[in-house]
């Protein structure tokens, strides 16, 4: 009965300090706010998303295509609105690009926790 | 020792507590340490499951009837592996089972993401945390599985039917598959109050998602395996309430899978999915709920254990937070793209969706009318097999044919003109199968016509589509034939996987036809050495041998079975009486046809006194054909889950794209 | 963007009500279903039902050469009026006396009359033993 006891003990111990763990190991950080994506991150994201979808209908269509699933008239009456969304989308990402330059990304381990622009 | 298993349990309901509270308080207030230390706490609460987990194992394991739960669901005398599935045999161990699985994957899940969805995750870990909680509750304070008592000389036993090799998988399986959708679930819900309606939480849970709805599909079919072997009364399906608590989720799950294609695809019905995702966790925790509170067993009262009432209350809270959630984001859930064309892929998609659903309700309403009509008019009414069986057609013969449909037309629209010529091979099949079968006497079972006609359609669909596309490789410059197709595969798994996964189903279908519509019984009450027939095949009554085995006393009647003139060998029928158990079972003599897929099943009904016995037999056509299915089935989901190089660096590029660490 | 609202809510519309107007045919034309009534509730009913009890002594007869007779009480009663039942057709291997059964069938002359081969057993453990407190 006490080895369960003290058993169970190690365990509530080895659990707290699991949890506190990221307390322990930065008690002074320099921010401690979450790193999130703001506002033109967001958007950045969003057009990204549209962009990668337009480009995978127009691979999608051309696949089609080939297979015979799509006819030569139905491949003809598509493509054009798609490869002018293709377009527009990238072109939508490139002024968002302009406009607002990324800076500094931290590629390894955790974000330092500053972000600029 | 029990202690200990309480204790841990306690310090999961506590770091399930944490999780919740400063996960929430971390993800509003932004606190970076205070997030990373809500996800350690899932973490440590599946290690001090696992030791609770551990607790009983070794205490099941040792026969250490101290604990009540081990003297109520082992005997002595039972076999060690069942022994160990009686870990999840009983209330307490299957809830523990639950919470294991349960905190294992949320600690997976969000480990697996945080890298590159860190402020989807924030959100996700607090979702996580409040079905954990409500699950470590149950253990603790309602369901103790670590119970004690002055130990009795040996333990009750388990029921006989559930010694059986299916019943080892099958709860794991299912539980897999019940708690695997609490994965998109939560990350929905995350995603919903973030406010991060982006496709993240998608990508994020794809292969969750299709590993739950795998495990739950395999899960069932070892069930009605092991109903078709072990009961033994002749079929795989009884419509039974617990059998529909699988396969409801399963269904919304099914239609889950293809309506997020539409969303990853054109962006559109992001409300639906959500809801989708909805329907499918309610309904697992509801399956899970019908088996549990003894509704099932119990006609007349609404609640026979003390757990139901807790596990609707926690259904109504899911429900309804989740409803409140979605309408406070409907704004910006709007989708920029609409339907353009009632004849296009993502209407085909929409109509799968709206049977799945149809179907889906329908078996629910089957479910909870006799509990309405209890409420509503002090009497229940119980629906029959007629109900499901009619629906099941209605729903499910248009959804067969729409798997064939389906890949056949292109996204966004397709002009009938194309429809006409892609349609024309598999349409000729389809005519041709149905002439040839209704030549052959099909035609006895109109609902089973339609459906191998369909099956038709739908294989030919298949076929053409493997072969165009791995033509489309070859004139590609794929080196041989077998290397355009593996190429074509691996770089299409989801659409090739997802071909494989709906010729299961057809399989799936062609051997339900056959072992339902077209099946023959007969019976008689024979004296050894008298014999019966049915369809070609007779059986002759041979001896009546009684075996005893370890813990029952087994009556097997020996058969000779004939076919044709031809000895095809002998068959077993009979009972076991188990001793500890005090209980009968049925053992049915099975003989499976390698050619035909069709089985000769045999049930010794009544054994008399005097050695004659009352024989029950069928002939199932193609019934095999189902558990064949199975293995297609998982062939197809491996090959779609299987991790795919290519897509992993284009999620990489992306996250560069945006700026976000591209770390796991 | 000129177009009008999207197809889609009308499919699903059109959809939903597809599906009810099916299913109010369907109900109505097959009607809805047996009541579930317990023993005691049983008197004076006719028509077909689904009677759901426990199963009491004496056991007689052969369910495939005549029908077995036994009595139904209501669950939970210790003692109590009980209807004699007849029962022809697959006797499932949980039954005995003692056990809960559902069975439909119609009240005839005093008998419950059972439709053969309808018995099922409701033991707790059928499926997978949830239930706490019921013997196995």
């Amino acid at each position: 009965m006490t080895l369960a006891l003290v058993l169970a003990a190690l365990l509530a111990v080895a659990c707290v300090v699991v949890v506190a763990l990221p307390f322990l190991r930065d008690p002074e950080p320099v921010s401690d706010t979450l790193d999130e994506l703001d506002a033109g991150d967001r958007r950045r994201l969003e057009l990204v998303e549209a962009r990668d979808r337009a480009l995978a209908a127009l691979k999608e269509l051309e696949f089609d295509h080939r297979t015979g699933t799509a006819s030569d008239d139905d491949y003809r009456a598509l493509v054009g609105p798609l490869r002018r969304e293709a377009a527009s989308s990238l072109q939508d990402l490139e002024r968002d690009g302009a406009a607002h330059p990324a800076v500094g990304v931290e590629e390894k381990g955790r974000p330092t926790g500053e972000r600029t622009s | 020792m029990a202690e200990l298993g309480r204790a841990a349990l306690v310090v999961s309901l506590s770091l399930s507590v944490y999780a919740l509270v400063a996960g929430a308080a971390a993800a509003h207030l932004g606190r970076r340490r205070l997030a990373f230390s809500a996800q350690n706490a899932l973490l440590a609460a599946f290690a001090s499951t696992l030791v609770a987990s551990a607790v009983l194992l070794s205490a099941l394991l040792r026969n250490d009837f101290s604990f009540t739960y081990v003297a109520r669901t082992t005997s002595e005398a039972l076999p060690t592996a069942y022994t160990i599935s009686a870990f999840w045999g009983g209330q307490e161990g299957s809830l523990l089972l639950w919470l294991l699985v349960l905190t294992g994957f949320a600690a997976a899940a969000v480990r697996l993401n945080r890298g590159w969805a860190r402020d989807l995750i924030v959100w996700v870990v607090p979702v996580f945390g409040a079905v954990s909680t409500f699950f470590a509750f149950l253990l603790v304070a309602v369901a103790n599985p670590f119970a004690t008592q002055a130990a009795p000389g040996d333990g009750l036993g388990m029921t006989p039917s559930l010694q059986n090799p299916y019943m080892l998988a099958h709860p794991p399986l299912l539980y897999l598959g019940y708690v695997g959708l609490t994965v998109p679930f939560a990350f929905a819900i995350g995603a919903l109050i973030s406010g991060r309606t982006d496709e993240r939480w998608l990508v994020a849970t794809r292969r969750w998602t299709l590993v739950a709805w795998t495990a739950l599909g395999i899960g069932q079919l070892l069930g009605a395996h092991w109903a078709y072997e072990e009961v033994g009364w002749g079929g795989y399906y009884a419509w039974d309430p617990v059998e529909n608590a699988a396969l409801m989720p399963w269904l919304a799950a099914t239609a889950f899978l293809h309506s997020v294609m539409i969303q990853e695809k054109r962006g559109m019905l992001r409300v639906w999915n959500i809801l989708l995702v909805l329907l499918a966790f309610s309904l697992s925790l509801f399956g899970t709920f019908l088996t549990r509170s003894g509704v099932v067993n119990s006609i007349h009262s609404f609640t026979q254990s003390s757990i139901g009432p807790w596990f609707l209350a926690f259904i109504g809270v899911v429900v309804t937070v989740s409803l409140a959630l979605v309408f406070w984001r409907l704004p910006k859930l709007r989708s920029p793209t609409k339907l353009e064309s009632v004849v296009s892929r993502e209407a085909a998609f929409l109509y799968n969706n709206l049977l799945l659903l149809a179907l889906c309700l329908t078996i629910f309403w089957g479910v909870v009318y006799p509990l309405l009509s209890e409420a509503v008019r002090g009497e229940a009414v119980v629906l029959g097999r007629e109900y499901y069986d009619f629906f099941l057609r209605i729903f499910g013969l248009p959804l067969l044919l729409l798997m064939g449909i389906g890949p056949l037309i292109a996204w966004r629209r397709a002009s009938l003109r194309s429809l006409l010529t892609t349609f024309r091979w598999p349409t000729g099949a389809a005519v041709v199968t149905g002439l040839v079968l209704l030549a052959l006497g099909a035609g006895s079972s109109v609902p089973g016509l339609i459906a191998y006609t369909f099956a038709a359609f739908v294989i030919t669909t298949i076929a053409l589509e493997f072969a165009r596309g791995t033509r489309a490789r070859k004139a590609l410059g794929a080196t041989s034939w077998p290397g355009a197709f593996s190429s074509l595969i691996s770089r299409n798994r989801r659409r090739y996987g997802g071909y494989v996964v709906h010729a299961a189903i057809v399989l799936l279908a062609i051997g339900i036809a056959g072992s339902s519509a077209f099946d023959t019984v007969a019976e008689a009450k024979l004296t050894r050495g008298q014999s019966m027939e049915i369809g070609d095949y007779r059986l002759e009554y041979r001896t009546l041998d009684e075996r005893i085995a370890a813990n029952a006393t087994e009556i097997r009647a020996e058969l000779a079975v004939s076919r044709g003139g031809r000895d095809l060998g002998t068959l077993e029928a009979g009972k076991n009486a188990y001793t500890i158990e005090e209980q009968v079972s049925n053992e049915v003599g099975i003989r499976s046809d390698p050619l035909t897929g069709e089985d000769l099943f045999v049930i010794a009904e009544q054994i008399d006194p005097d050695g004659a016995v009352y024989f029950r037999v069928f002939v199932k056509p193609l019934v095999n054909l189902i558990w064949i299915a199975g293995l297609v089935f998982l062939l197809g989901s491996l090959i779609t889950l299987w991790p795919d190089a290519r897509e992993q660096r284009r999620l990489v590029e992306r996250a560069r794209e945006i700026g976000v660490p591209a770390t796991r | 963007m000129a177009r009008t609202a999207s197809p889609a809510r009308l499919v699903i519309a059109l959809s939903v009500a597809a599906v009810l107007a099916v299913f109010l045919l369907y109900t109505s034309i097959a009607g809805g279903g047996n009541p579930s009534l317990a023993p005691s509730e049983l008197a004076g009913r006719s028509g077909e039902v689904q009677l759901a009890g426990l199963v009491v002594g004496p056991v007689a007869g052969d369910a495939h050469v005549g029908g077995l007779t036994f009595r139904l009480r209501d669950i939970g009663e210790k003692s109590g009026k009980a209807v004699p039942v007849r029962y022809a057709g697959s006797v499932p291997d949980l039954f005995k006396v003692g056990r809960h059964i559902v069975v439909d069938g119609r009240l005839r002359g005093g008998t419950f009359v059972a439709e053969p081969g309808s018995m099922i057993t409701k033991c707790p453990s059928k499926y997978a033993p949830k239930q706490t407190g019921d013997p196995a």
